[in-house]
């Protein structure tokens, strides 16, 4: 696939996406969003962007938890459109995106189980746009053999569990790992698909799916300080698509604290400057936000080369990015305590 | 058209409205439609302006109206449209008109779930009986293979699971089979099977069959096919299971009994309670209506009055605000021809606010360049529409709108050329415009038919000039006529050619005329290009 023939069967495909990118809101709006100080101006201003009239229809007074559904709503309207319309190899790669959002339920509804919740409730909890047909069903399954053999093995996740199945039942601790097995198998997946392809769309998703594995990598690493993972446990955990694979990571393996963790991330140029100056202390920002303002870069760049498909997955991310940014607002707003307002991650 | 030549003189003023007044004055100069307010807060945001609560109120109650417009359009009864213009109500009518919404909004939400609770009362039941009909073919034929099994060998399939020869037959002495019935949406069948398979690995046996008719989801009102399914299994744990299972697909359980008779008793009591229902359904659905159709005599009127207060306060929005003297000013770009109408329409709103004091407007000097205001009526808005589609002229510029009214539909006659369909087209437009009264009412969303009644008066003219030049052309319906006769004829032949030789002149495929023979009628053709260019060689390329 080369820049000559992409328009044949992606360039309105491509339009659209640049189309719905010019959309997302400027530092003006943001700037106007923080000086709301009941959610209803927050809808009064959010109606002259692009989201228009989506929160026309609700009655007042309007809570958070409503705006939070009325965007992702509209986000996925919108990814399905594309979806929808899109052909071979593009629909497979649209596909691929949706498998992470897959994992996530999959999880959220094992978790939910677990605690005795009514499958009924736990549904509208799950993201729409990784819905699949048995994914009501997941209840039934007590160990991770039977979740395959019954639930998944129909799915596109299928291949991702291999590593998964023990007769172990499924409780808090091994959620996570099953978690963190099954994403970092479809990460690489998507990464090799992706090499595949070829073309710019080769060396925008590649990087942007390492620097999604990397962070991966780290967050483990750190979280699972103080816990009873094991590092060689731990090792099997890291996705191996990234620049740190695999001197960085077998390094992550053997770190005990977050100061090795550090000295780790000093090896590498992009990381470094991450690391400098987080923290949790007032003013600075934390490791997490660091990471988003990484991320939002790398995706504002994807934007700059034309005729591939990372625009597609930019655009998911920045406006996931974006969902945040406006659902942490409304959070300071509706509670009244602004302190903390700045903190989104501005992204134009 | 005089002053179609040119735009108008606009001239910039500055209105001083008392805080009483400033709604009604405003209103009357809406209706006017002759003034453009600048905006005097351009650094404000939208939720910090003075009247930013009205409009909120405006836009709950613009809400509560599309939510009924949605039932009657639902339901599809026939909104009441008599294009007529409801003034724009006062302030305290606001709250009013808030009450009523109010009101129809609660009572629809009341009666919808109501008729929720019931239809899915009545879905249940209907649910209920076909599982009774579909299971009894189960059973039934599960008996018929018995007969024919008796008569011959028994194979593994025609034993009936549930009779005592089957499960002798099977080993069990003293082990029932337990199963359940449900109803489940037809899509899902395929994974449901699949995954019952999977999970009780193929110890379970499921036999389903389809509905007919489609059935009335209570939520969202659309018809769904669904099927009837029942499944057969042994033991507890399975059971569990296949609960949970038929619950993840949301499919509906029901406890069907196992014997013909408590079936029949069953289906019988069903068939009742279902006529019941029936007759309570249809009179909520009777009330439903009868409160649409009270609110859809007037939902258009709403819609309209709660429109204008919004643009009223819109424009009152972008007023500035002088304490000091309780009053509101603000800039707006006016006609200079139409000032005595802006006046009167001042003084029309301050005598209706019972105001005592009046509202000033000052014409100011400024640099800045006014708006361009063409002054049009119906025939020449058309054009002017076109002329702006283009661009729109700078302020005082020549408008090309008068001109065009003629260039126009007669470069479009010089490309259409034909009498006969120009004469279809003109009566088409004719009769667009005697009937415009009867055919602007009916508010038609046709796309294709609003751009055609838009143009009518162009279209009458492309009409009436393309008569003119189809009889210039001499082309009638894509036919060649010949109306006068003409003026060349054939003995003008170069000489030497052929002379006056008729023989030679019948044989030859081709020949030339002489235009410099004497031998001609002396008179040109009256009107038009002579027909004898339809015999030439080159008649295909000429004229078009």
């Amino acid at each position: 696939m080369n820049s000559v023939n992409f328009n044949i069967n992606f360039g309105y495909l491509e339009g659209l996406c640049r189309g719905f990118k010019g959309g997302i809101l400027k530092q003006t709006d943001y700037i106007n969003l923080v000086q709301c100080e009941i959610l209803e101006d927050l809808k009064l201003h959010l109606q002259s962007t692009d989201y228009g009239s989506f929160l026309a229809n609700e009655p007042s007074p309007l809570s958070v938890s409503v705006i939070d559904d009325k965007l992702k709503e509209k986000l996925v309207i919108e990814f399905q459109h594309m979806r929808i319309h899109s052909v071979e190899p593009l629909s497979t790669f649209l596909d691929f995106i949706t498998y992470g959002y897959m994992i996530d339920n999959i999880i959220l509804l094992i978790t939910g189980t677990l605690h005795q919740r009514d499958i009924r409730e736990l549904i509208p909890k799950c993201h729409p746009l990784g819905s699949f047909e048995q994914m009501e069903a997941i209840h039934i399954a007590n160990t991770p053999a039977e979740l395959y053999n019954a639930v998944l093995v129909d799915t596109p996740l299928a291949p991702y569990f291999m590593d998964c199945i023990s007769e172990q039942d499924l409780d808090e601790m091994n959620i996570e790992i099953i978690r963190n097995t099954l994403y970092k198998a479809y990460l690489e997946d998507f990464y090799k698909f992706c090499s595949t392809i070829g073309g710019s769309t080769t060396e925008v998703m590649c990087e942007a799916l390492a620097f999604e594995a990397d962070r991966r990598a780290f967050i483990i690493t750190i979280n699972s300080f103080g816990t009873e993972l094991t590092k060689d446990d731990r090792a099997k955990l890291y996705p191996r698509c990234g620049k740190l694979h695999p001197d960085g990571l077998a390094k992550l393996a053997q770190a005990d604290e977050y100061e090795q963790v550090k000295v780790v991330a000093d090896y590498y140029g992009e990381y470094k400057p991450l690391f400098d100056g987080a923290g949790t202390g007032p003013g600075e920002k934390t490791l997490e936000d660091r990471f988003f303002e990484k991320e939002v870069k790398i995706m504002m760049s994807a934007f700059m080369q034309q005729f591939h498909f990372g625009v597609f997955y930019a655009y998911l991310k920045l406006k996931e990015q974006e969902c945040r940014n406006i659902i942490w607002i409304s959070e300071c707003v509706a509670q009244k305590h602004k302190a903390k307002i700045d903190s989104y991650i501005p992204i134009f | 058209m005089g002053s179609l030549f040119r735009s108008e003189k606009v001239t910039l003023c500055q209105l001083f409205l008392q805080s009483e007044a400033a709604y009604n004055c405003v209103s009357e100069l809406g209706e006017i439609g002759l003034v453009q307010f600048r905006d005097l807060n351009p650094d404000v945001n939208a939720f910090q302006r003075k009247f930013v609560n009205e409009v909120r109120r405006c836009d709950e109650m613009e809400r509560k109206l599309r939510f009924l417009e949605k039932e009657i359009k639902k339901d599809e009864i026939p909104m009441l449209d008599t294009g007529d213009n409801p003034e724009a109500p006062q302030p305290r009518e606001m709250i009013d008109l808030e009450a009523t919404f109010e009101k129809l909004e609660n009572e629809m939400k009341e009666v919808n779930a109501n008729a929720e609770a019931l239809k899915r009362n009545f879905l249940e039941l209907t649910e209920l009986k076909h599982i009774l009909r579909k299971t009894q073919v189960f059973f039934e034929e599960a008996e018929y293979y018995t007969q024919a099994a008796s008569n011959g060998p028994m194979t593994e399939e025609s034993v009936n699971l549930l009779s005592d020869e089957g499960l002798t037959q099977g080993g069990q002495q003293a082990l029932r089979l337990g199963f359940v019935a449900g109803v489940i949406l037809r899509e899902r069948i395929p994974a449901f099977e699949r995954m019952l398979w999977r999970a009780c690995r193929g110890n379970v046996f499921l036999r389903r069959a389809e509905i007919e008719i489609p059935l009335e989801d209570p939520v969202t009102g659309d018809q769904v096919n669904k099927s009837v399914f029942i499944i057969f299994f042994q033991g507890e744990q399975l059971k569990q299971r296949v609960k949970k299972i038929c619950e993840g697909f949301r499919a509906t359980l029901y406890p069907c009994p196992e014997t013909q008779a408590e079936r029949r008793e069953m289906a019988i009591g069903v068939m009742t309670r279902i006529e019941d229902l029936n007759t309570v359904l249809s009179q909520t659905q009777d009330h439903r209506h009868r409160v649409l159709v009270a609110a859809a005599k007037n939902i258009k009127v709403w819609f309209n009055k709660v429109r204008k207060i919004k643009a009223i306060y819109h424009t009152l929005n972008m007023f500035n605000l002088d304490v000091t003297q309780k009053c509101l000013i603000s800039e707006c770009w006016c006609p200079v021809d139409d000032l005595d109408r802006i006046q009167a329409a001042l003084r029309r709103g301050t005598e209706r606010s019972g105001s005592s004091v009046p509202s000033i407007l000052n014409r100011m000097t400024t640099k800045q360049e006014p708006p361009t205001y063409n002054k049009t009526n119906k025939l020449t808005g058309a054009f002017q529409g076109l002329i702006d589609a283009y661009g729109v002229a700078t302020y005082r510029e020549v408008n090309p709108a008068p001109f065009a009214i003629i260039t126009f539909p007669f470069l479009f006659a010089i490309m259409f050329g034909d009498t006969g369909h120009g004469i279809i087209m003109f009566l088409f437009g004719l009769w667009m415009v005697v009937k415009e009264k009867s055919l602007g009412a009916s508010k038609s969303d046709n796309e294709i038919w609003n751009t055609f009644f838009g143009g009518r008066y162009l279209i009458m003219m492309m009409g009436l000039f393309s008569i003119y030049t189809g009889l210039i052309y001499n082309d009638i319906f894509s036919k060649s006529m010949n109306i006068f006769g003409s003026s060349w004829n054939a003995d003008i032949a170069y000489p030497g050619d052929m002379g006056n030789n008729v023989e030679k002149l019948m044989l030859a495929k081709t020949y030339r005329l002489n235009p410099n023979s004497t031998n001609w009628s002396k008179e040109p053709y009256p009107f038009g290009m002579d027909p004898v260019r339809l015999g030439a060689m080159s008649q295909s390329t000429f004229g078009l």
